[in-house]
């Protein structure tokens, strides 16, 4: 398979205002047609970050490559990007079509091909050709998405930025229209660069995903590595519920942490190991009868239960700690609440982090 | 000196209203003041400063006018108030729909020149006028007209300052979130209650500039003492007329502006200092 | 909260205003009903009534040329604020800049301010550099109010303006004259067409900043003051009504084009 040709290049990218770093020095390349998403929380730097790649901020220093050549000092709007904003920003006064054609109205292109392209866009983001001429103010939240995802388009980007689009719209728009984004990414074969700050939102639809924190990229990979390896703390923290302690080596190449257990069973320790986080996804852990039923064991008190639909999640209160359980729905567990539990986990899924 | 492409967008933007009024408004107010440190009666401003006008005031009956100007501005003020903060609730809280019609008539009269909706009162109460006339016919009966008295200008300027008091006053109540009153309600508090504990304060920032502007204005008020009044009061904007025109004595007329300013200037300021513009326009 | 307390003090509310209403409107009426008579002096209950004042101030030279003056100056004064006024409002509302605070209070300056004074201040400023007054003096002289009301009305358009509109438009391939022209003009323009309307009747209507800024030139205002004072005759009160309801008839007439212009975008064609 031939490797995928790398179209946009950051070099030590930076913004300071005055003497805050909001973006410090990033170095990432992305590939031609791939879906990347950039993570974190507010204040993180991917706004800024973003704007950046789009020309409407001005790098303090490192540079943007596109396809190899500098394009720090090209104005946004020469440049053959297109950003979907998190307001939309749809001319209020225009309508759905007149929206669309907006890019090419301004390269000068005739009437009626422009037009044909809106209609064209309009029919593969299966928008009605009867909105051609409805204005968008009157249109509802998943068409201005759609409205304002084939403006992008009309002119034919290269690359596609998306600044959180979805995050004002209700939960149920929210999975319909994050599915509908990856079909149309498959079908124009573009390149996407999408921020959000919910790392479900960019595990559903990325080919790739960067965590960035404090004006860093702490993390790259696929939606599955960042799941499954995460490198830190942070990272392995930011999808949610999560079991993280504090541990230290016990003899034995064992590791110790307080108030839980003196004798857990790590993952492959690294060399030179002297201390860090143990990670525990809910679903690795385990109701079990006795202790040689996995790797660890822990015995505690039924705390807390949360049905999550498909899931019920259970808080066990160990020691000073609290863990999570999480199980699928059918499986059958008959405890009350503050009944003495023991659950446990093998050892190959836990992960080992830094701070 | 900082140069023009150096600005940002803001600085860039504000410049031509900010040379317009420093050309129209800061440039005459520093002549008017420079003028009233001039010997009385001179023209030119190079001749050698004197307070002889500030004293010329105080000595003559200059400072009567003052008094009155002040008087009532403040008493205008005061009936506005009472007069208006019922129709600004109403057209708040009560009107609906009716509110946007009510407004546009309430707008109207701003764009009609004082001196025209004023003669509009002398007729009505004028010898002979629609009031007396009315009466007259009708009763035979015949009344003293209450124009050229001194409850005629305060009339008049009762009239002419309404929209001013007004408008504010309906902004500022509109800025009362329906749920504070609810919750004030809710935790039971009787109307008075609400009214003194939530009402009125929410609304200050309406309040005080409806009040500032009203009395701001009303204290230059001049065309009512002249056209209703009949001389009975001389206002301290007709002193300053007199003293620019008739008298031809520009220092005097700019010592007096500058006292006026000065009442004006110190209660703009105090009460503008720390008010959150932005709130008041543009988050209703 | 619906209880009979409240009705009552809705009741009495509504009465207070419709009072207010009719103490506001009441001169109006007693110049129109003044209009009409047919004698040269004015007396009530009215003897004759009679159109013929109202054709001699159609047909009178003077008036024409005073209804000129003021329109003149009127549309001076519009054209010139609104173009002030645009740049003003968007440093009033828009963008952050470290003067801005001070810019809003300076702005508000003119606008508290006893107008006479102003004028007077102006008439002495005018003197003292030699300048011939005369209509362009007043327009300057409206300016000075004016521009500040209107920066004020645009600026809450502009509040509720999404600075992202122009970066879209930017993005998307627009020039910065486009996105002036395209977007950010088309978007304000409720806001600028009401800024329009505010200059021109409030400069039409303006009586102490022309009285004193004129010179040998008249305004409406003024003709009719010179005439309440000595010479009164019935054209006063037609001429009055004139204004009173042109400015009417501008205001109602534009508030209605901004609400159909409002309905008209959120229309479903087809």
């Amino acid at each position: 398979m031939v490797e995928p040709a790398t179209i946009l290049s950051l070099k030590s990218l930076t913004k300071k205002f005055g003497s805050f770093a909001a973006v410090d020095a990033i170095d990432l390349d992305i590939a031609e047609g791939e879906f990347f998403t950039i993570v974190g929380p507010s204040g993180s730097g991917k706004t800024t970050l973003l704007r950046m790649l789009a020309g409407m901020e001005q790098p303090s220093g490192g540079e943007i490559l596109l396809h190899g050549l500098r394009i720090n000092d090209v104005p946004a709007n020469k440049r053959p990007t297109c950003m979907v904003f998190q307001s939309l920003a749809l001319f209020p006064h225009r309508t759905v079509g007149e929206n669309i054609e907006f890019s090419l109205k301004m390269r000068g292109e005739a009437g009626d091909k422009r037009q044909a392209r809106a209609l064209d866009l309009m029919d593969m983001l299966r928008l009605p050709r009867s909105y051609y001429t409805r204005n968008v103010l009157k249109c509802s939240g998943g068409e201005r998405q759609r409205v304002a995802l084939a403006r992008a388009l009309a002119y034919d980007p290269q690359i596609l930025f998306f600044d959180e689009p979805l995050s004002a719209i209700d939960y149920k728009l929210r999975k319909t229209l994050e599915k509908e984004l990856k079909d149309i990414h498959r079908e124009t074969g573009k390149t996407f660069v999408y921020i959000t700050h919910s790392l479900e939102e960019a595990m559903v639809m990325s080919d790739r995903i960067g965590v960035m924190r404090a004006g860093k990229l702490v993390q790259v990979g696929t939606p599955h590595e960042i799941y499954t390896t995460p490198k830190t703390r942070f990272v392995a923290e930011f999808i949610g519920d999560v079991n993280v302690f504090a541990v230290e080596p016990a003899p034995g190449g064992m590791l110790r942490s307080a108030g839980i257990a003196d004798d857990i069973k790590p993952p492959p320790l690294p060399a030179g190991f002297v201390g860090g986080h143990l990670v525990i996804r809910p679903e690795f852990l385990r109701f079990i009868e006795s202790a040689s039923d996995a790797d660890n064991s822990v015995t505690g008190r039924l705390n807390n239960e949360y049905a999550l639909g498909s899931r019920i999640q259970y808080q066990v209160r160990v020691g000073d700690s609290v863990l999570l359980i999480e199980k699928l729905g059918q499986q059958v567990f008959t405890g009350k609440l503050d009944d003495a539990v023991r659950i446990g986990w093998d050892a190959r899924d836990s992960i080992l982090v830094t701070d | 000196m900082r140069r023009f492409a150096d600005l940002g967008p803001g600085g860039k933007s504000a410049l031509p209203v900010l040379l317009f009024l420093l050309a129209g408004f800061v440039a005459p107010l520093i002549a008017v003041v420079w003028f009233s440190f001039m010997p009385p009666r001179t023209f030119s401003l190079a001749a050698e400063p004197s307070l002889a006008n500030y004293a010329a005031i105080f000595e003559s009956t200059n400072y009567i006018s003052f008094l009155w100007s002040l008087g009532l501005a403040a008493l205008t003020v005061i009936l506005l108030a009472l007069i208006c903060y019922p129709v600004a609730y109403g057209l708040v809280r009560v009107f609906g729909r009716w509110a946007m019609l009510l407004m546009l008539l309430f707008t109207i009269p701003l764009f009609v020149s004082e001196n025209i909706r004023l003669y509009g009162w002398v007729l009505l109460l004028i010898k002979n006028g629609v009031v007396l006339g009315t009466l007259k016919s009708l009763f035979g009966a015949e009344y003293a007209s209450i124009l050229f008295t001194r409850s005629a200008i305060l009339l008049g300027m009762v009239y002419v300052y309404l929209p001013f008091m007004l408008f504010p006053l309906t902004l500022g109540i509109s800025m009362i979130p329906d749920e504070a009153r609810d919750a004030a309600f809710d935790l039971g508090a009787s109307r008075w209650q609400v009214f003194r504990e939530i009402e009125i304060p929410l609304s200050m920032p309406g309040v005080v500039i409806g009040f500032l502007l009203t009395f701001v204005l009303a204290v230059g008020a001049i065309t009512e003492a002249k056209v209703m009044g009949g001389q009975r009061i001389i206002p301290i904007a007709q002193d300053i007329e007199i003293a620019f025109t008739y008298s031809q004595n520009w220092p005097l007329g700019a010592a007096l502006s500058v006292l006026l300013m000065l009442v004006v200037g110190i209660l703009v300021l105090a009460a503008l200092w720390r008010f959150d513009l932005d709130r008041f326009l543009g988050r209703k | 909260m619906e209880t009979k307390a409240s009705h009552l003090r809705h009741a009495l509310i509504t009465v207070w205003t419709l009072a207010v209403v009719l103490f506001l409107y009441l001169p109006t009426i007693a110049i129109t009903l003044a209009s009409f008579t047919a004698s040269r002096y004015f007396q009530f209950p009215i003897a004759e009534f009679g159109l013929e004042w109202w054709r001699k101030t159609f047909n009178s030279i003077e008036i024409r040329q005073l209804l000129s003056t003021s329109v003149t100056i009127a549309l001076c004064v519009t054209v010139i604020a609104v173009s002030l006024a645009f740049f003003g409002a968007m440093a009033f509302a828009r963008y952050d800049w470290r003067g801005r605070s001070f810019y809003q209070k300076l702005i508000l300056l003119p606008i508290f301010f006893p107008q006479s004074v102003l004028g007077l201040a102006l008439l002495l400023w005018f003197n003292a550099l030699g300048l011939q007054l005369s209509w362009m003096t007043a327009v300057f002289a409206h300016l000075v109010w004016i521009v500040p009301v209107v920066t004020l009305v645009i600026s809450i358009q502009v509040y509720s303006f999404d600075p992202a509109l122009e970066e879209a438009a930017f993005d998307l391939g627009a020039t910065r004259w486009q996105v002036l022209t395209q977007v950010t003009l088309p978007v304000l323009f409720p806001g600028l067409f009401s800024g329009a309307l505010f200059a021109f009747l409030l400069s039409w209507g303006n009586f102490p900043l022309s009285l004193y800024t004129t010179g040998s030139d008249t305004t409406v205002p003024e003709y009719l003051y010179a005439k309440m004072v000595a010479g009164y005759t019935p054209g006063v009160p037609v001429l009055g009504t004139v204004s009173t309801i042109g400015a009417a008839i501008l205001l109602v007439g534009g508030y209605g084009l901004i609400l159909a212009s409002r309905r008209a975008r959120q229309s479903v064609s087809e």
